[in-house]
């Protein structure tokens, strides 16, 4: 079909949810599979549009390489994706939910740390007293290095971590993380403390569009504002 | 082949004047290098993966690979280097390849002869290439870090100016909070004193995500004890600016130099030293003499003194040390 137009939904928890309330309060009604498993949806007497449900980054990288038109992912996750990426993908606008903000979190016990400026002298002491750089643990590489160079902070290593970053620093695999966090209790419960000055990012859910395909979407995007 | 002659004759001109070739490893350790020198550096190393899971990457620098070869005890400490190294270096299409050519003295006991040497020998390696009219810029790293410790403000302030001084755009930022007097830490200081009595009583040789309590207890305590706010920032930071205007021929140094320390009442500033005072800010590693030679517009040549470096690659004590490359795509 000529003119198809191929949807990409997180495929799990509020996200999801949202995601679906989103398209089902414009008059869009999402019909799923009845099987429960099943990946594949779609709207309600619009039979040229196909909606896939994915991992939210799944979608950053689909809408990078054309496989997905239109998108629901985490600005978070646009904005740490790869430059070239990037580049191959538009927000149409940002949606009033999964708001999350992307962090520096130190231990509660480093009273003495409560601003980067803080941070970037303890790393410097690090530097001239272990010969080691401050190890920062993340799972938002790319953003958190932009942060901390645009911040004068140049003395840290990265350490890449999949989850559960707030033990990092408690297990002896880093001294300090970034992390998303929305309430911040996650942060609190394992004695992990924000900083002043520490916001890397704050993010919130998108819809996002595949910009080679901007003139074919057009007409369909419009209805969203 | 004319690069290539003319690679001949500055490496006959290094042997001559007693340097040794020197031919460091062509892959490198990633992490170790990240390690050494920052996460800034890793965006522009060409790496890859072992089957063992290493990183690698392809030498980014020849003085660290130089240096790094000289503490595996493979090269003496009067070298030469001759070769390339592999970064990138941001913008579409540029090339990968840098050739580098150059000297080094590491382990230099004697300053200001080594400084000479390497200066000296960089200096006729140009002459023979013939060039136009050849101009040497010099600068000491060294005496802005005097400047700095002689000034009269709280000393958060003078490690930050210091530790920044090699990246000017940021220093300039410094300077604009540093006149406004906006300290970085103007955000009300919590001094949570609870926390702190609570602390003190506690084992203080525990460890705190690698910081021992008594290390974040002493910070705590000297940050209190930082003055918050000082009003001089305008003043100090025209002492920095006209400081870093200087740029004047050797033979009227002093007295430009005498008459910057006059005006400013900087009577620490009493170095015998030649220079303009603005250079060498985009090397990280540079501690004291930085210098340029120029060919017409032309820059041929740069290097520096080098302290720290060996250090921080993993040297168990101090090694000094001061070297200069050619630069070939502009001869």
């Amino acid at each position: 079909m000529k003119d198809l137009i191929t949807i990409g939904l997180p495929s799990k928890g509020r996200l999801k949810d949202n995601a679906i309330s989103f398209f089902n309060d414009r008059g869009l009604k999402i019909l799923q599979s009845e099987k429960e498993r099943n990946y594949f949806g779609t709207i309600e007497n619009k039979p040229n549009i196909k909606i896939i449900f994915l991992h939210a980054k799944e979608i950053i990288q689909r809408l990078g390489d054309g496989t997905l038109d239109i998108g629901v992912s985490g600005l978070d996750l646009l904005k740490e994706s790869d430059i070239n990426l990037q580049g191959k993908i538009n927000i149409q606008r940002k949606l009033d939910f999964g708001n999350a903000n992307l962090v520096i979190a130190v231990p509660d016990d480093w009273i003495d740390v409560q601003t980067i400026a803080d941070l970037e002298e303890v790393s410097f002491d690090i530097r001239s007293k272990r010969n080691a750089r401050l190890r920062v643990a993340t799972k938002y590489p790319n953003l958190t290095n932009n942060f901390l160079i645009s911040k004068g902070v140049t003395q840290y290593k990265l350490i890449p971590s999949l989850g559960a970053t707030e033990t990092y620093p408690f297990i002896g695999s880093s001294e300090i993380i970034t992390d998303i966090t929305s309430t911040g209790k996650t942060l609190a419960d394992n004695n992990l403390r924000l900083l002043k000055d520490g916001l890397i990012l704050s993010s919130n859910a998108c819809l996002l569009f595949a910009k080679k395909k901007a003139t074919k979407l057009q007409p369909f995007l419009k209805s969203f504002g | 082949m004319k690069s290539k002659k003319l690679s001949e004759t500055i490496i006959k001109t290094f042997k001559t004047n007693g340097f040794v070739l020197s031919e460091p490893d062509v892959l490198l350790d990633s992490d170790y290098i990240i390690e050494r020198s920052g996460e800034k550096f890793r965006s522009s190393m060409l790496t890859f993966d072992r089957e063992d899971g290493k990183t690698m990457c392809l030498r980014p620098d020849l003085t660290v690979a130089s240096c790094i070869s000289f503490l595996q005890k493979k090269t003496s400490s009067k070298i030469y280097y001759s070769g390339q190294a592999y970064r990138r270096s941001g913008g579409k299409g540029t090339n990968f390849i840098n050739d580098q050519l150059g000297i080094e003295i590491l382990g230099s006991k004697n300053k200001i002869q080594d400084d000479f040497k390497v200066i000296n020998t960089i200096l006729s390696s140009a002459k023979k290439i013939k060039r136009k009219k050849i101009l040497i810029k010099v600068g000491d790293i060294s005496l802005f870090k005097s400047l700095i410790n002689s000034l009269d403000m709280p000393e958060r302030w003078k490690l930050r100016l210091i530790r920044h001084f090699w990246k000017p755009s940021y220093f300039e930022e410094l300077l604009k909070r540093l006149e406004k007097n906006t300290d970085i830490d103007a955000v009300t200081f919590d001094a949570d004193k609870k926390r702190f009595y609570e602390m003190k009583k506690l084992d203080q040789d525990k460890v705190v995500a690698g910081r021992s309590i008594s290390e974040i207890l002493k910070r705590f305590d000297k940050k209190i004890k930082d003055p918050r706010s000082f009003v001089d920032g305008k003043k100090i930071v025209k002492i920095i600016t006209s400081f870093l205007k200087i740029n004047c021929k050797l033979s009227e140094l002093d007295e430009k130099l005498l008459d910057f320390a006059k005006k400013n009442n900087l009577k620490k500033l009493n170095q015998d030293v030649n220079f303009i005072a603005n250079f060498g800010r985009d090397v990280e590693y540079y501690t004291g003499i930085v210098f340029e030679v120029f060919s017409g517009k032309n820059e041929i040549a740069r290097g520096g003194r080098y302290d720290d470096l060996l250090k921080s690659l993993g040297a168990k004590k101090n090694i000094p040390a001061v070297g200069a490359a050619i630069n070939l795509k502009n001869i």
